[in-house]
Formats: C-alpha cells, sequence, structure tokens
C-alpha cells in the first residue's frame, strides 16, 4: 500500500489533495479553521479564562474555538483544564472548568447509556408529544432562507465555517425544535453533518436539553435576548425576526399553549 | 517481540495521547476510509480539518476500508493499539478486526477520576461530584 502525501506546499494544495481523497464533495467550502497541533497550541495559549467566564454567553465574547481540537482529541480536557489553572484561581475560571465538565459529562452518559444517542431519553414538557413533531428538516432552514435574518446568518455562518458559537448553537437548536417543531433528532443531525466540532454525545444531548427530552422544561428566547447577546454579530432587528418578539410569556404561550407555565 | 501497530483513529489525533507511551518505537498509521467518512456525513469542512491534523503526526496515511487495510498493514501476528472511543461506527470496525487480530484500546487522560459512577441524570448532580477533583492538575485527588 501506498502511504499518502503529508507536506504541501501551502493550504490549497493540501485542500486540492483531499478533495482528490473525497471524491463528490469537491464544490463543497473549507472552513477557515485550521487543524493541527500548531493551530491547537496557538489557540489554546490565547485562551482567557477569567473573561470567558464574564462574556462567553456574548456572540463577541471571549470564547476560545477550542472544541474541534477537544473533538478529536487534539487537545486533551485535562491539558487545557491545568493551563487554565494557571492563568487565575479557582473561582475566577470556575465557568471555564465547568465548561470543560460538560464536555466531560456528555461523554459519560454516552458511555452508559449509547441507545440514548438518538432517542428520546424523557418525554416533551412543551406540551406536545413526539408525533406532533416534523421528522425531516424542511429545505427552506438547510439552505438558511427561514423567515428569520438571525437564523439564516447562523445557517449560512455554520455551513460555511463549520462553527458556531455555543448561543447560536442553542438560538438555531431552539428555533427548529419548538418554533419550527420539528424532531430534534432532524436538527441533531443537521448540525453534525456541518460542524467541525461534532460530536454525537456533545451535539445530540445538548439538543435534547433544548428540546427538553433531557431537560425539565425546553430552552427558549425572545427577541430582546437575541438581541442582547447576538446583535453586535448577526442581523437581529424586529422586522426580519419578528417570530420571537414578545416577552417570554408571551412566546411561550405561542409556542407551547398547552402548558400553563414554564 | 514485535511492536504493535499503532491505530489513530479521527478521536484521538494527538502525539502526547496514552497510546504512542504503550509503544513509543511503533508505526502508526491513520486509513483514510472514505466509505465511513460518508457514512459519517462528514464534508469537506471536516475532511480538510482532519487531513492537516494528520500531516503534523508521526503517523502514515493510506486510503482504504479501515479493516481490510489494517489487515494488510499488521505483519503475521503484530496485535494492534488504538485509541479508546464511545463511537459505534469505530467500535464496529474493531470488532471486524479482532475476529482475526489482537486489538487493544488505550483510554485518554480522565478529566476526572471517580471513585464511583456520578448521578448522570442532570448536569449539577455531576458536577457537585467531579468539581472536587475539576480544578485539580491532572484531575487528581
Amino acid at each position: 500500500m501506498e502511504a499518502q502525501k503529508k507536506t504541501f506546499p501551502d493550504r490549497a494544495a493540501l485542500i486540492a489533495h483531499v478533495k482528490s481523497l473525497s471524491p463528490g464533495h469537491d464544490g463543497e467550502p473549507v472552513s477557515d479553521m485550521v487543524g493541527g497541533r500548531i493551530a491547537a497550541e496557538a489557540a489554546l495559549a490565547q485562551i482567557d479564562p477569567i473573561a470567558y467566564g464574564a462574556s462567553r454567553n456574548y456572540l463577541d465574547g471571549a470564547v476560545t474555538r477550542l472544541s474541534p481540537y477537544i473533538r478529536h482529541g487534539i487537545l486533551s480536557l485535562n491539558e487545557v483544564r491545568n493551563h487554565a489553572l494557571q492563568m487565575g484561581d479557582d473561582k475566577a475560571v470556575e465557568k471555564f472548568i465547568q465548561e470543560l465538565g460538560w464536555r466531560d459529562f456528555w461523554q459519560r452518559i454516552y458511555a452508559q447509556n449509547p441507545d440514548w444517542l438518538w432517542a428520546d431519553i424523557e418525554d416533551y414538557k412543551t406540551g406536545f408529544v413526539a408525533s406532533d413533531y416534523a421528522d425531516e428538516l424542511p429545505d427552506d432552514i438547510a439552505n438558511g432562507e427561514t423567515d428569520s435574518a438571525a437564523m439564516n446568518h447562523f445557517i449560512a455562518e455554520l455551513k460555511t465555517t463549520g462553527y458556531l458559537h455555543n448561543h447560536a448553537r442553542m438560538y438555531l437548536a431552539a428555533y427548529i425544535v419548538h418554533w419550527r417543531r420539528i424532531k430534534w433528532q432532524a436538527g441533531a443531525a443537521f448540525f453534525l453533518a456541518h460542524l467541525l466540532d461534532g460530536d454525537p454525545a456533545s451535539n445530540n444531548f445538548s439538543f435534547q436539553w433544548v428540546a427538553s427530552t433531557f431537560a425539565n422544561k425546553p430552552y427558549f428566547f425572545n427577541l430582546d435576548n437575541l438581541q442582547k447577546f447576538a446583535g453586535m454579530l448577526a442581523p437581529c432587528d424586529y422586522h426580519s425576526n419578528k417570530c420571537f418578539a414578545g416577552t417570554y410569556d408571551d412566546v411561550a404561550m405561542r409556542l407551547f399553549p398547552n402548558v400553563k407555565a414554564l | 517481540m514485535m511492536p504493535p501497530l499503532i491505530w489513530l483513529h479521527e478521536d484521538c489525533l494527538r502525539a502526547s495521547h496514552n497510546l504512542f507511551d504503550h509503544a513509543p518505537e511503533a508505526k502508526a498509521v491513520f486509513i483514510w476510509d472514505d466509505a465511513y467518512m460518508n457514512a459519517m456525513h462528514y464534508g469537506l469542512k471536516r475532511r480538510v480539518f482532519i487531513y492537516e491534523s494528520l500531516c503534523q503526526l508521526p503517523v502514515e496515511i493510506y486510503k482504504g476500508d479501515t479493516a481490510t487495510s489494517l489487515a494488510q498493514l499488521a505483519q503475521d501476528g503484530q496485535d494492534i493499539i488504538t485509541g479508546k472511543t464511545l463511537n459505534p461506527a469505530l467500535k464496529a470496525i474493531m470488532a471486524v478486526i479482532r475476529e482475526n487480530t489482537k486489538l487493544s484500546a488505550i483510554a485518554d487522560v480522565p478529566f476526572v477520576q471517580m471513585d464511583s459512577p456520578p448521578d448522570l441524570r442532570r448536569f449539577f448532580k455531576y458536577w457537585n461530584k467531579a468539581k472536587k477533583q475539576a480544578f485539580s492538575y491532572d484531575g487528581r485527588p
């Protein structure tokens, strides 16, 4: 057997080689996020776990973008944790370490319950049953042509870069499941196909958390929240995102009319 | 005694993975398995990311079906070691390999080490137990 090339004059040549090994994928985009340990160590050197604790929910906050490297074992959770511990006292880096814990938590659930990956762990707490949700992702979501400019922005980013800020993932997942009433499994498969860090456990169990099949209540949001945390990077104006407008009670009554209080 | 063949797969793309400590002199290979990646719905973005990662590792890349290629690359009687994974598709491939070859899956360094299984019904039940070690270097008590 002949070993494949590992040295290339530039990234374009590497991409051309990968295309030659990947029939049927020629016209697809390539992410600007570069693979490999060198890029991973550079990203690790730039993390600010203290600022992360304060700003992580904002789309322009101090998030680390380490997830694709952790997902493929290029960085271990252990070394990322050890690095963060050197940068502040326990209290200051607590939120960052806790986020690493989420990854560990999902993996442990997966190890104990591999059958939960694509099955509803619990019933929906939305006032609906699983059969009320559509099986397939509609074309307007797959193509980023929905009635929400913000969601279209996130979909385009997902498909182009292979990365989404965690809060944007939550918004888009909630939109798919609750606003469009589509089974979380369809949304999870869509995310997995595009995310560089797509990991079945983290992705699918997070979707189940949003859907409420692995949480006490569904995750949803309103336009005020979207504008506060995403407005600096995504088009979050009222006229192109009307479906999210209203107080939390207003939105809950529209989305979950059979549930008395959330 | 012949060193084993190291099979790197997509979940263990790191030269400091425990895997390499088990066989420092061993040859490492990655099988570029187009059928596997199609089954995982991996597009060009993920494929380029993985290939770039491989280019910085002490590993040779071969194209083909994973189990078949490993059977060809492992010399007579040579064991295979790989990284432990939860991925059912990779575990299925490991089961096929084990029909004819001794294969050991080596776990990565854990984030925290727990004496007893944590309560995994909700995150904070896990976290209340895990956080005692989560703030320790190497997650050790």
